[in-house]
Parts: structure tokens; C-alpha cells; sequence
């Protein structure tokens, strides 16, 4: 909490937020006949700058899970708070602003705009709402670039996707956001680029104080993160109590 | 709010594609611009052509073929006028000043007319003077012949399919030229009514009266100055109720009386109609592009929806999302439809500069209000097309478009 950017962001956006799920369900229609349970979760709790995994199998709904912390999906039933903005109150707009100004996503397959150049995938999330972008973003844009270690001007064509993940990690994290969710970030990349991709994750949110939800099948990431949590038969139950301080309840 | 980078990285991407789809667009729109341009120009040529034939009278007959051979010199079988009909007119008190105007031979190529000095040197002479006898000529500022040159007028006309051809054992000398109109008269010799009356004196019945072959019979019989017949005389009235009312005394049984407005409204009216049809053709097809076009975006919005649904997952507004699909089917549109005016517009030149070479007529396609609201009416159904497909995006959530990723 020390890093000069935490101090610096931090007078614009709050430490990590917390979370709390309550009674969450979620089923999807099979052609409209037998609904199928995904997920059911009658509470999870994260404390806010908490850095925590998700495990569970491909197709488990950990995916799910995450589109559901993010807003990008409503539930059937129940409730997600974070640090007190429940989401599923929120109106689309209002949606779309807060996970604009609170989240960053980082997804398995990078997501880029392969157009665009590195720093201008960075700094796309700020397209969304200003014309031209100032300078202090630019900035930040340029040492976040420098910190995951890939050139700004850099084609997105002649990265690697070690790379290519670099760059959508800096986008991630270029408004400081106090939630960051990532979706596999390293299972499309080789083990070393993984683990160097995972380290750069978890110590640029450390540094930002952000809150860290991962989604993976990564022992050894999952290992490294303050929490894991694994979903089976669509409830969620704690991998592996690994920290005094873990804050997370689950049923 | 700035979907300019997003959109044309996304251009840039697709840059064999996108220039396939605006050559497509451009090349049709180039042909609906070409053809209303030109349409408007050939119509404003021939009517500026026939601004000095007030009335036309001739014998009875077509009066589309009088006004043919008399205002753009194309040589037909005209029936002559009663001997007299000449004299008569100019006594006319509402007549200000008639032209006899024979189209019946040729040299080179070249059109030869037999008129008056007064009505052929009517614009001005640029070189030389306007003939004083017989054995002169003044040539049209198209003709590529030098003052000085000698020449045997032939009978017949320039165009090829005429079979009979017989030179005349008369000579003129070519005196003088005038200054250019932009009238198929810059392309002939203008040579004097009486070397016409002349020549077919010597040569009378060298074809047969009546033969079809033959694309001005001149009877000639008449000795007396004033009885000459001539198949066309060219009326300058001396006002509107004037002119009107020697269209009405001279038409009737011997001889018929126009006004060259009169045959060219049909004609423009038949132009319009062809127009209307190519131009129909040309919107049709640029209903189909623009339905291509359409079905392009909605394949590439298919492919696309993953970028919209990280677009959305990154926190985009659905206007963001929408501005950055319809920017890019709007832009195509919009460079197709500019560059085809560009294109329409030379082309339309192009066949202009074509056609005045082989008519004379001088044919300027300039761009014009007609054009300008097609090209705006493209534009808007075009870019309107390409909202509908980009309004899809509005709908599907973003978790939805990640999980087709």
C-alpha cells in the first residue's frame, strides 16, 4: 500500500471493495422446457483488497459467477452488494457507468482490438465516455505499459499472446478500478508466461489495494491468491481455508 | 464519447473488403450520376442549338425530320417547298429575316449547307470573311480545313449508308470561318443557297426524282430569281405574335410551319423516359448494393458481436457500441456514394466530349441539383439501412455476445 500510483488513485477511488452475495440463483432454460441450475448460492461474502480464487471444473459456472459480480448478467434470484451498490437494483445504464468506473475485466482470450495499438487499447475504455483523452490518463496508460513491460506503439499483430495478456491486464487496471475480475487469464498461455502474467495480476492489484476475483483452473494460482473458493453442484464451498483473515462465509 | 479510433482500426482491418464495397457503390452511383447529367446535358445542347431557328418551314412532312436536318444538319430526304413559298415569306410584314438552309452534299465529312451569308456568318467571323458569291464557302470553327482550300462539293450526305455519291463539277473556295456555337453548324461549309441552286442546275436528274437514295432533291427548274426551291427556310419573326400567327398561315396544304420547341419537348420527353429507365435500373441496383451492403455489415456484426459484447463488458454505452457499427457502414456508404459522383460526373464529361466530337453539339456535363439530391438520398437510405442492423447490438446483452464468443 505503499506504491505511489495506490496513494496517488486512491484519492479518487476507495480501497478494494467488498462483497456480498446473497441468496444467488441462477438457472438456464433448455429450449425454454427443464430449467437447469447453474449456480445457487445462499451467501459468499469477500472483504474489500481480498484476493481470491475461483475453481471448479469447465462448465461449473464460474463464468457465470463472474458475469454476475460484474453486472454483465442478472439473476434469477437474490442479490449482489458491492460495498453497498447493489447491483441488481441498478438500471442498464447505471450498470454499464459502474462497471465502467469500477471494474476491470481481464478475460482468457485477451479481447483486444487487433486495429488498434497497444496504448490505444489501453486507453479504448476511456473512448467510451471522452473524446479526446487527457493527459494524466496517457500517462498512466504509458507507465502501466511499461510495468506489464510491452512497447505502447506496439501492433497488437506482432505480440505474443503473453503479450497480448499484458496489455489487456494495463487496460484493466488503467482507471485504478477497486475491483478487478479475471476470467482464466493464464489457461491460454504457456506456464511460464502464465505464471508471469498471474504474478504481474495479483501484485499490480496488491499495489492498488483492488479487490482480485479469479476465475481458474491454476493450482498454483489459485495456491497464491489469499482465498479459493470451488464450485461444485452449483454451490460454492472454500478449496482450501488457507488464511486466518479469510473473511468469506460460506453456507 | 469517441468511437473514431475503434472505427477505423476496424476499416483499416477490413481494408481489401471496404474498398471492394466503395468501388461497388461508387461505380453505381457513377452510372446514375452519368446518366442524369448527361440526359440534362444533351437536352440543354440541343435546345441552345436551336435558339436561332425561331420557326422552321418546310414542305409537309415529318416536322421531327425538318427540324432535324435543319437545326443539327441531319441529312434526310426533305420534300422541297413550292416554288415561291422563298419570296413569299420575306414578304411577310411580321418576317424579320428568313434563311433558306439546304442540306445536300457533302466534302470530307463534312456537312455542306446552302444558306445566306447573313444566316451563316450570323455568330461572327473569326478568320477571313463570309462569302460574296457562288464559288465561296465559309467553314464552321470545327472544320479542319484552312481558308484558301479549293473544293468540289459532293453529292450526299457524310453518313456512310448513303449509296449514291456523285461529285459536282463545281468548285467554292473557302473564305472565311465562323466563330464557334456549339451547334453541330460548327462541323459544316456553309456555302451560298445559289452554288446549291447551281450545282443541282447542272446536275438536275442525276437522281431520280423521288429516289429514296437521294437526301435532298432540289428541283431547281425555276429561271426565275425567287422561285428557287429549297426544302427548309429558317423564320426569324418579328415577335412572339408574329411568330405565331405565320406558324398558323403557314401550315397547311403545301407547306408546314414549326417551332423547333415543338419537336424537341416529345424528343426530351422520350430522353427523360429512357433516362428515368436507366436511372430506375441504376436505383435498383443501388437498392440491391445497398442491401449487400447491409447484409455485409450484418455478417460482420455476426463476427463482431464478440468485440461488441468485450465493448459492453468494458463498460461501453449502447450508443457507443451503436455509433461504432453504423460509422463504419455510414462511412462506406459515404465514400462510395462520393467517390461515384466524383466518377459520374468525369464519365458524364467523358460521353459529353464523345458525343460533341460526333454531333457537334457541344455537350457540357456539369454537376447539377438532380444529382446532388440522388447522391443525398443514397446516403440517408443507405446509412438508415445500416441502422437497422447496428440497432441489434442495442439488444443483446453482453454476457450473451461473450458466451458466442
Amino acid at each position: 500500500m505503499s506504491d505511489p500510483l495506490r496513494s496517488l488513485w486512491g484519492v479518487f477511488y476507495p480501497a478494494g471493495l467488498s462483497l456480498r452475495v446473497v441468496d444467488l440463483r441462477v438457472a438456464y432454460s433448455d429450449r425454454g422446457r427443464v430449467a437447469r441450475t447453474v449456480l445457487d448460492i445462499p451467501a459468499f461474502e469477500v472483504a474489500g483488497a481480498m484476493q481470491v480464487a475461483l475453481c471448479g471444473p469447465s462448465g461449473s459456472g464460474k463464468t457465470t459467477l463472474l458475469n454476475l459480480l460484474a453486472g454483465l448478467q442478472r439473476p434469477q434470484r437474490g442479490t449482489v452488494h458491492w460495498s453497498g451498490v447493489e447491483l441488481t437494483a441498478l438500471g442498464q445504464g447505471a450498470l454499464d457507468r459502474w462497471r465502467r468506473e469500477t471494474v476491470g475485466l481481464v478475460f482468457q482470450q485477451f479481447h483486444l482490438f487487433p486495429g488498434l495499438s497497444a496504448l490505444a487499447n489501453v486507453l479504448l475504455p476511456l473512448r467510451f465516455t471522452q473524446w479526446s483523452i487527457e493527459a494524466r490518463w496517457k500517462r498512466r496508460a504509458l507507465d502501466l505499459l511499461e510495468r506489464v513491460g510491452v512497447s505502447a506503439h506496439a501492433n497488437l499483430q506482432t505480440l505474443s499472446r503473453g503479450e497480448m495478456q499484458r496489455v489487456a491486464v494495463a487496460r484493466a487496471l488503467l482507471r485504478a478500478p477497486p475491483i478487478v475480475l479475471a476470467d482464466e487469464p493464464t489457461a491460454s498461455l504457456d506456464l511460464d508466461t502464465g505464471r508471469l502474467i498471474a504474478g504481474l495480476l495479483c501484485t499490480l492489484c496488491r499495489e492498488s489495494g483492488a479487490t482480485l476475483i479469479v476465475a481458474t483452473h491454476d493450482v498454483a494460482l489459485a495456491d497464491s491468491l489469499d482465498a479459493s473458493y470451488e464450485i461444485v453442484d452449483c454451490r460454492l464451498r472454500p478449496r482450501l481455508a488457507r488464511r486466518a483473515d479469510v473473511e468469506a462465509v460460506v453456507a | 464519447m469517441n468511437p473514431l479510433p475503434l472505427v477505423t482500426a476496424e476499416l483499416r482491418r477490413n481494408a481489401l473488403g471496404c474498398a471492394a464495397i466503395v468501388a461497388l457503390i461508387a461505380l453505381d452511383v457513377a452510372l446514375g450520376v452519368a446518366v442524369t447529367a448527361q440526359e440534362r446535358a444533351l437536352r440543354e445542347a440541343s435546345a441552345r442549338a436551336a435558339d436561332r431557328f425561331d420557326l422552321v418551314v418546310g414542305a409537309p412532312g415529318s416536322p421531327t425530320q425538318l427540324v432535324l436536318t435543319t437545326v443539327y444538319l441531319q441529312p434526310a430526304a426533305l420534300e422541297l417547298l413550292p416554288a415561291g413559298t422563298l419570296a413569299q415569306l420575306a414578304q411577310e410584314p411580321g418576317v424579320a429575316a428568313i434563311a433558306p438552309v439546304a442540306v445536300t452534299d457533302s466534302y470530307r465529312g463534312y456537312t455542306i449547307v446552302g444558306t445566306t451569308a447573313e444566316f451563316a456568318a450570323a455568330g461572327g467571323i473569326t478568320d477571313g470573311r463570309a462569302f460574296a458569291q457562288e464559288h465561296e464557302a465559309i467553314v464552321g470553327s470545327a472544320v479542319q480545313l484552312p481558308l484558301g482550300t479549293m473544293l468540289r462539293p459532293a453529292h450526299g450526305s457524310p453518313a456512310e449508308n448513303m449509296i449514291e455519291t456523285h461529285e459536282h463539277d463545281f468548285v467554292v473556295a473557302v473564305v472565311g470561318r465562323a466563330q464557334a456555337t456549339g451547334t453541330p453548324w460548327d462541323r459544316a461549309i456553309m456555302i451560298p443557297i445559289e452554288a446549291v441552286w447551281a450545282m443541282h442546275d447542272d446536275v438536275h436528274g442525276h437522281g431520280a426524282e423521288g429516289g429514296p437514295s437521294t437526301p435532298a432533291r432540289l428541283d431547281t427548274r425555276s429561271p426565275e430569281r425567287g422561285l428557287e426551291r429549297v426544302p427548309a427556310i429558317v423564320v426569324k419573326p418579328r415577335s412572339m405574335t408574329d411568330a405565331y400567327q405565320l406558324r398558323g398561315k403557314y401550315r397547311g396544304h403545301d407547306t408546314v410551319a414549326v417551332f423547333p420547341a415543338e419537336v424537341l419537348v416529345p424528343l426530351y420527353a422520350l430522353l427523360g423516359d429512357v433516362r428515368e429507365l436507366i436511372a430506375g435500373m441504376a436505383l435498383a441496383f443501388q437498392a440491391l448494393l445497398i442491401a449487400a451492403v447491409v447484409l455485409v455489415i450484418v455478417a460482420a456484426l455476426a463476427a463482431r458481436r464478440q468485440s461488441i459484447g468485450v465493448l459492453r463488458a468494458l463498460g461501453a454505452p449502447p450508443s457507443f457500441v451503436f455509433l461504432t457499427v453504423w460509422l463504419q457502414g455510414a462511412l462506406l456508404i459515404a465514400c462510395g456514394v462520393l467517390a461515384g459522383a466524383v466518377l459520374g460526373w468525369a464519365l458524364a464529361r467523358g460521353i459529353g466530349a464523345w458525343a460533341s466530337a460526333r454531333t457537334g453539339l457541344s455537350i457540357d456535363a456539369a454537376p447539377g441539383a438532380a444529382e446532388a439530391w440522388l447522391l443525398l438520398a443514397l446516403f440517408v437510405g443507405g446509412s438508415l439501412s445500416a441502422t437497422l442492423p447496428s440497432l441489434a447490438t442495442l439488444r443483446v446483452s453482453a454476457d450473451r455476445l461473450l458466451r458466442l464468443a
